[in-house]
């Protein structure tokens, strides 16, 4: 090979020779599997094992993220996540951002580890628009909803090991029917179809009880909720877990810092600005 | 044979004119900046020519359909590596094809044993700005022909890629005589579309046809092929410029 040497990068597809071949059209439309390839998959160095709990591997506080809900309302679905990242007792962070846009109508919602979850995330936006560019289509909402689940079941034997639970929420809008759907998934990657309403994290029975509430002696099911409507019953549950859940941060109006709150539908995502939120804080939460 | 070095330029000369010869009917790309973006135009029978590499580059190729979908998918791949490991920002068209694509073309190239790319590839990219648009073609060879000069600042608003160097040369003077920067996006595909005209009709070097030789060539391919149109839209409301237009945005160019 003449100019061996000056091919830099990871540079499989255009590798001669048969093998290189091979490996390249095995999973031509995997980016999860190119990046293994290249050794560039995410994942945690773990040196032993270690019961889950405050500490992660090693005795190494590990920061988590903690409730976030989602439901389905007369306007699509709407997704919202308290803005906390803690470590044991302490608070780490209180400006995350737990609710992730993955492409142009699909969105994640994070509960657990948000190193993991982050970069689950990542892996997740680049994979499907990776499969949109490389087989000229978009992925399945189906093909979606299990990329994830992959990920998580990936991702399971760090669990295991007591480093990196991550238990996401899923919404997108269906094209082809027209249709909001929304998942919620366990730490092994397990897919559930919620009907109405999922919920996730440390702060989540309360929110849970408030939407089945709401939803079944509200007066109008949750479905029927107008855009307003639906976000003072998100805004008031995930006060409702702040109030009781330690690692669920309240709403910090010195500095201006609001969950955050995001609706997909058929016209794409859109993320509801302070100004509405703080209105809705001033006149119906507080 | 080919240890002996004549022997060896003599092979490499042959294979270039049987590549040529090869890559002599493509239909031409054109791609220009217009008031919005950058838009790719082509006619196109069977094949889709225009494709998303990543979120502000766009490619398009004529070649053998086999050596197009390698070249794209190494482009998607380098390109989603290094947005993905790094950040989006750091994908750039520049160190794309002349770190990654250029030295593969030129080694597969040269190497008289193994197949050579039969493709000729135009690739463009969205700057933040607009003087950091840029247009580069890549060559079967891995030659460059970037419109900016040395260190690929943009300082022509087109590319353009056809089958023969006539055929480039003519598109390229038709595009350099007028200005098409400021244009809305229905004259812009009427702009491609004429100097996509003038690059089918080029046969050779020679004064350039007419408005009506153009009209009636024009009309003639447009009733066996249809006119494939891609933007990298500077206002798009996600990171991905990248669309293709639909129909009702075409019609009425002819």
């Amino acid at each position: 090979m003449m100019q061996g040497m000056t091919r830099p990068g990871p540079w499989t597809a255009l590798e001669t020779g048969p093998d290189a071949a091979a490996t390249a059209s095995a999973q031509p439309a995997d980016f999860a599997a190119l990046l293994r390839r290249n050794g560039l998959y995410p994942g945690f160095p773990a040196h032993s094992a270690h019961p889950a709990g405050a500490a992660g591997a090693g005795g190494i506080p590990e920061t988590q993220a903690t409730t976030i809900l989602a439901f389905k309302f007369a306007g699509g679905v709407l997704m919202a996540g308290d803005r906390r990242a803690t470590a044991g007792h302490t608070v780490v962070f209180d400006r995350a951002d737990k609710v992730i846009e993955i492409d142009r109508h699909s969105l994640m919602a994070i509960a657990g580890v948000p190193a993991t979850a982050w970069e689950m995330a990542r892996v997740l936006e680049h994979s499907f628009q990776f499969y949109r560019r490389t087989q000229l289509q978009e992925m399945s909402l189906d093909g979606k909803v299990r990329a994830l689940s992959k990920l998580l079941r990936d991702n399971l034997s760090f669990v295991m090991q007591g480093v990196g639970v991550v238990v996401p929420l899923f919404a997108t809008h269906d094209t082809v029917a027209g249709t909001p759907r929304l998942y919620f998934y366990d730490a092994m990657g397990a897919q559930f179809e919620a009907a109405d309403y999922a919920v996730s994290g440390s702060g989540s029975p309360a929110v849970r009880s408030i939407l089945y509430y709401a939803n079944t002696w509200g007066g109008r099911p949750l479905r029927e909720l107008d855009r307003r409507d639906a976000l003072v019953i998100a805004l008031r549950a995930l006060d409702t877990a702040a109030e009781t859940d330690t690692a669920t941060g309240g709403v910090d109006r010195r500095g201006s810092v609001y969950p955050v709150v995001k609706i997909v539908n058929g016209e794409g995502i859109s993320t509801l600005p302070d100004e509405e939120l703080a209105e809705i804080f001033r006149t119906e939460v507080r | 044979m080919t240890e002996e070095p004549y022997r060896w330029v003599e092979a490499i000369s042959n294979r270039r004119e049987y590549i040529q010869n090869q890559l002599a009917g493509g239909s031409p790309i054109v791609a220009l900046r217009y008031r919005d973006g950058l838009l790719f135009l082509t006619l196109s029978r069977e094949r889709q020519k225009l494709f998303e590499i990543y979120d502000r580059i766009a490619m398009g190729a004529i070649g053998h359909p086999g050596d197009i979908e390698r070249l794209r998918m190494a482009a998607i791949e380098v390109a989603s590596t290094e947005g993905f490991t790094r950040s989006a920002q750091d994908v750039s068209l520049r160190r794309l094809a002349a770190f990654s694509l250029s030295p593969a073309l030129k080694a597969a190239f040269e190497q008289l044993y193994g197949p050579p790319y039969l493709a000729r590839m135009l690739f463009a990219e969205l700057g933040r700005e607009s003087d950091g648009d840029l247009f580069v073609r890549i060559d079967f060879d891995g030659s460059l022909h970037a419109s900016g000069g040395p260190h690929m600042r943009s300082f022509e608003a087109y590319g353009v890629l056809a089958g023969t160097a006539a055929q480039t040369q003519a598109m390229e003077r038709q595009l350099a005589s007028g200005s098409h920067a400021a244009a809305d996006l229905k004259d812009a595909l009427q702009t491609a579309l004429d100097v996509w005209t003038i690059g089918f009709l080029t046969r050779e070097e020679g004064e350039p046809p007419g408005p009506e030789a153009r009209a009636a060539a024009r009309a003639e391919q447009l009733r066996e092929a249809v006119i494939e149109a891609v933007v990298l839209e500077r206002g798009a409301p996600q990171a991905a410029a990248y669309r293709v237009l639909r129909p009702e945005e075409l019609a009425g160019i002819a």
